[in-house]
């Protein structure tokens, strides 16, 4: 039992050292990405006693409970075959967590899904409100944004305005990649074929990572980008640059 | 468990003196219904020759030639050399055939891709046909009836060591031929591991080039895939389910030992790509990215589509051994709990291998024939492929853990000396699994795009097999409860397994939430996550059941000191390499890089680290099996004490198992001592007064 606790509470950081890990690139840059970490906190710390329930039993069955060596050692252990109370709890204990944990993801994703793809109308919005829409391509070992709303400007990194949703329509021009905007909490298959979308409001000024997830050939490893977040005024000013209006 | 006659052979020793010799082949067939085969030979009876099976006269059909006939001459070596020929000759003649500078449709020339094609079906034919698989069939063709004399060859009887090498029916034969092929498989796989990870350590160069590397990646993948799904249905489910439940030998004797070759066949097919391009597209081969390698991709297809027969052939024959050939009185609560993991393996392999050929075969015939399938150019559908390949892909994760799972639970009752706590729930477990197993495929297609709103099905699904699984875990920490524990190499394992897979089990939790998987999928966090659970879990617990079954399967004592300092090397390494993959995985680091940032460089130092410690482990482990092998202790005939029919049989074990078939008469796992901390003991406790309660704990 003491065991049990002990554990428990030397495993229960482990739920922000997770996030600290994940926070190490500037993350997190948007909501999504917010919700993402919000989920793995509230799953380690529900799972954790769990862990450290089995960890302490674990370790009491070799150095608590008895143990003995050698060829044939005589001994019987009492013939527990089986226990209501015991089987209840856990059999209780492990459905109220998974169930649990299946609604706390369901809803999420249903919350996630609205974030990325905004809940408000987009004609009601003023302008600069109005989502951003950036057609991403693969192809082996590059990324090309496009900016059907500027002109087509095209562009090797992906600069976004800062506050304002965008979405990606993502595809590919050969086999399948994957589009990952790491500190945005943003992936989705780029297949050959097929138009994937997907969408994203950065809430972060900095710079971020693109990489492809999903092995496409030999130079993979190779294709990455960075994703610029800017201040709106900065954007229009490097849209400008690229030789697109600031807005169609 | 007990045996109902245990000695009833003494008193009619030449009776068993004759059953002694018969052959295992013969055996179960006499064993499962002796009057059967009876009426048929004597209906035709024209020979009159009758041999005497387990003191059964059994009328014979007529001998041709000497007993075995044309198998006395093929061996591993002819097979080795028809092989060879048939794969140069249809080689040679497929660059005779196709036209010189042929190209396909992205101008990659043509001939490599049909020659080396030939060269593998010839190497199968010639394969099968130099082993003497085709040998069955053909004589049965020419109405050529086996007679007992035959039975007895083919099952390896007066054969020594050559039974090893040859197309030997007997189920303990095929167990230790999938034993040491299973081993060689892992071998593979682990020095192609080490590969990985040098490169991956050496942050500051590229030690292979980007093809080579892609292509170690995806041929270890699929090397300890199949290693691993062979490793505990191979040579434990073999060589000690027919025991275990009380039979004379599987179900079908020639589809064992063909299961064993084709298996055998399929690991040459794979070997054999690593010389013309290697499998560069992961062990998951998407399209269309698979279309674009080199003709190693075609040894892969072959690979697959010759194992899934393996594996079908495989599981059915234990699925109708273990439905009709338990002792008699082996109802189905007194059968053990690994023979329900290995029937639950077969069936979830029986039904998910087909998928898996399937895509291969359509892949095949797209590189081969042009058609289009995968080809989106030309309207064919990437996500159909993902489909098949995970329709497969998920149920086969079972069909590793499940046996692993199900003997660290058959051994557990042994060295607690305690019944399994809750049989009921074990069974449930598995039958949990079993039936979940096939909804949960697409759990690996959370972010294709394929289907969004498919995502909250599948994630409830992923989600609710944590609780069978949860049930096995209970029944594993149950069967500790309070008992004393005999600190042996096998019940290590149980400790390392049940570490391993609760850390393998909630980190499966965080993946199959579709918002994490969002940031996790194609990481290095999966990566660790899937390690954790058929390494972590599968293989230490085959490592288990090996050093378990050991003294049965070789008749000599494994040492163990050399083996324990070899499983917790391995664990310690295990723990290095793959807790800190976890950390790579979250910082954003994908899987099968060959470079990356500088910020994952201290994890990945790490990683390599602990991969040479498993390495290492790994080595002395098999160090410790080789020499043990060689020139261990004998072992007695039940050096556990265990209680189940498999330890009731002599060492090293003769070719009919039993001399008399055992008869049940009680639940397995019949340890331990009534308990004093029962409700119902207390309570007679206190009717008998307040003696001071001194029980025995």
């Amino acid at each position: 039992m003491i065991l049990f606790i002990v554990l428990w509470v030397a495993l229960s950081p482990l739920g922000w050292l997770v996030t600290d890990a994940m926070n190490m690139t500037g993350a997190p840059a948007s909501k999504v990405m917010e919700e993402i970490q919000q989920t793995i906190q509230v799953f380690t710390i529900v799972s954790m006693p769990l862990c450290a329930f089995v960890l302490a039993v674990l370790l009491y069955s070799l150095f608590g409970w008895k143990h003995v060596q050698g060829d044939r050692p005589k001994f019987e252990s009492p013939a527990i075959r089986t226990n209501r109370v015991g089987v209840g709890l856990w059999v209780g204990a492990t459905s109220v967590l998974a169930l649990f944990l299946v609604g706390w993801g369901l809803v999420e994703l249903a919350q996630i899904t609205a974030n990325a793809y905004g809940t408000i109308p987009s004609d009601e919005q003023p302008d600069d409100e109005k989502p951003l829409i950036v057609n991403v391509t693969g192809q082996q070992w590059v990324w090309t944004f496009e900016y059907p709303e500027h002109d087509r400007v095209t562009s090797a990194q992906l600069y976004l305005p800062v506050d304002r949703p965008v979405y990606f329509n993502v595809t590919s021009k050969d086999v399948i990649h994957n589009f990952w905007a790491v500190e945005l909490g943003v992936k989705i298959d780029a297949n050959p074929g097929a138009i994937t979308q997907t969408g994203v409001t950065p809430n972060k000024i900095g710079t971020f990572n693109v990489r492809c997830a999903e092995l496409c050939g030999l130079h993979h490893a190779y294709m990455q980008t960075k994703i610029r977040v800017v201040d709106n005024d900065d954007f229009n000013s490097w849209v400008r640059e690229m030789g697109g209006q600031k807005t169609s | 468990m007990t045996i109902a006659p245990p000695r009833t052979t003494r008193r009619s020793s030449t009776t068993s003196r004759t059953s002694s010799r018969t052959g295992s082949a013969d055996a179960a067939r006499a064993n499962r219904g002796g009057a059967g085969l009876k009426q048929d030979g004597g209906g035709r009876g024209g020979s009159g020759a009758v041999a005497r099976v387990f003191g059964n006269p059994v009328p014979q059909p007529p001998q041709h030639g000497k007993p075995g006939g044309l198998l006395r001459h093929l061996n591993l070596g002819t097979a080795l050399l028809l092989g060879s020929v048939m794969a140069l000759g249809f080689g040679y003649l497929a660059n005779r055939l196709t036209k010189s500078g042929a190209t396909d449709a992205t101008f990659a020339p043509l001939a490599p891709e049909y020659i080396y094609l030939a060269g593998l079906f010839g190497w199968t034919l010639g394969f099968s046909i130099g082993i003497g698989a085709f040998d069955g069939p053909v004589r049965w063709l020419l109405g050529r009836e086996l007679t007992h004399a035959d039975a007895e060859y083919l099952a390896g009887k007066n054969l020594g060591w050559q039974r090893y090498f040859k197309y030997t029916t007997d189920h303990k034969v095929v167990g230790i031929q999938y034993l040491v092929a299973a081993m060689v498989t892992l071998g593979f796989g682990g020095l192609l591991a080490m590969l990985i990870r040098t490169e991956l350590g050496v942050t500051w160069a590229e030690v292979f080039t980007p093809s080579i590397y892609n292509s170690i990646i995806g041929t270890h993948g699929i090397a300890m895939i199949i290693a691993m799904i062979v490793i505990v249905m191979g040579p434990v489910g073999n060589f000690i389910v027919p025991m275990m439940i009380g039979a004379r030998d599987m179900a079908f004797p020639r589809l064992n030992a063909l299961s064993l070759w084709l298996f055998v066949i399929a690991l040459v097919c794979l070997i054999s790509s690593l010389f013309v391009g290697g499998v560069q597209d992961g062990w998951s081969v998407y399209q269309p990215l698979a279309a674009q390698s080199p003709p190693g991709m075609l040894g892969y297809q072959m690979t697959i589509i010759i194992f899934a027969i393996s594996t079908g052939v495989a599981s059915v024959n234990l699925i109708v051994t273990i439905l009709l050939m338990r002792a008699k009185g082996m109802t189905w609560v007194r059968t053990p709990i690994f023979v329900y993991g290995v029937f639950g393996a077969a069936i979830m392999g029986l039904y998910a291998f087909p998928f898996y050929q399937y895509s291969q075969l359509l892949a095949m015939s797209d590189r081969i024939l042009d058609t289009s399938f995968f080809v989106p150019l030309q309207g064919g559908s990437v996500w159909l492929y993902e489909n098949l390949f995970w329709l497969l892909g998920h149920p086969e994760v079972y069909v590793i853990l499940l046996p692993s799972t199900a003997i660290m639970l058959e051994l557990m009752p042994v060295f607690y000396r305690k019944p399994l706590f809750s049989f009921n729930f074990a069974i449930a477990g598995i039958v949990g699994v079993v039936a979940l197993s096939g909804l949960v495929w697409a759990h690996h297609m959370y972010m294709t795009g394929w289907a969004p709103s498919a995502n909250y099905p599948f994630m409830l699904s992923t989600e609710l097999i944590s609780i069978p699984v949860g049930f096995l875990v209970l029944v594993a920490i149950g069967t500790m409860w309070r008992g004393t524990v005999w600190t042996r190499l096998p019940v290590m394992a149980i400790y390392a397994l049940v570490f391993n897979k609760i850390i393998g089990g909630i980190t499966g939790i965080y993946l199959s939430d579709v918002p994490v998987d969002q940031y996790m999928h194609g990481s290095m966090f999966v990566v660790a996550h899937f390690h954790y659970m058929l390494m972590g879990a599968g293989l230490f617990g085959a490592m288990g059941g090996i050093a378990y079954f050991f003294p049965k399967m070789t008749g000599r004592m494994l040492d163990e000191r050399a083996g324990s300092i070899g499983l917790w090397t391995a664990f310690a390494g295990f723990q290095l390499t793959f807790g800190s993959m976890f950390v790579a995985g979250l910082q954003g680091q994908p899987r099968r890089v060959l470079q990356f940032d500088d910020l994952f460089n201290i994890s990945n130092w790490l990683s390599t680290i602990g991969a040479f410690v498993i390495g290492l482990g790994m080595l002395i482990f098999m160090g410790a099996i080789i020499s043990s092998w060689i020139a261990g202790k004998k072992a007695p005939a039940n050096p556990w004490g265990s209680k189940s029919l498999e330890w009731q049989t002599p060492t090293p074990v003769p070719l009919e198992n039993f001399e008399v078939l055992p008869v049940v008469t009680s639940r397995p796992y019949d340890y331990g001592v009534p308990d004093p901390y029962d409700a119902k003991m207390l309570a007679d406790e206190k009717a008998r007064e307040k003696q001071t309660a001194k029980v025995a704990v």
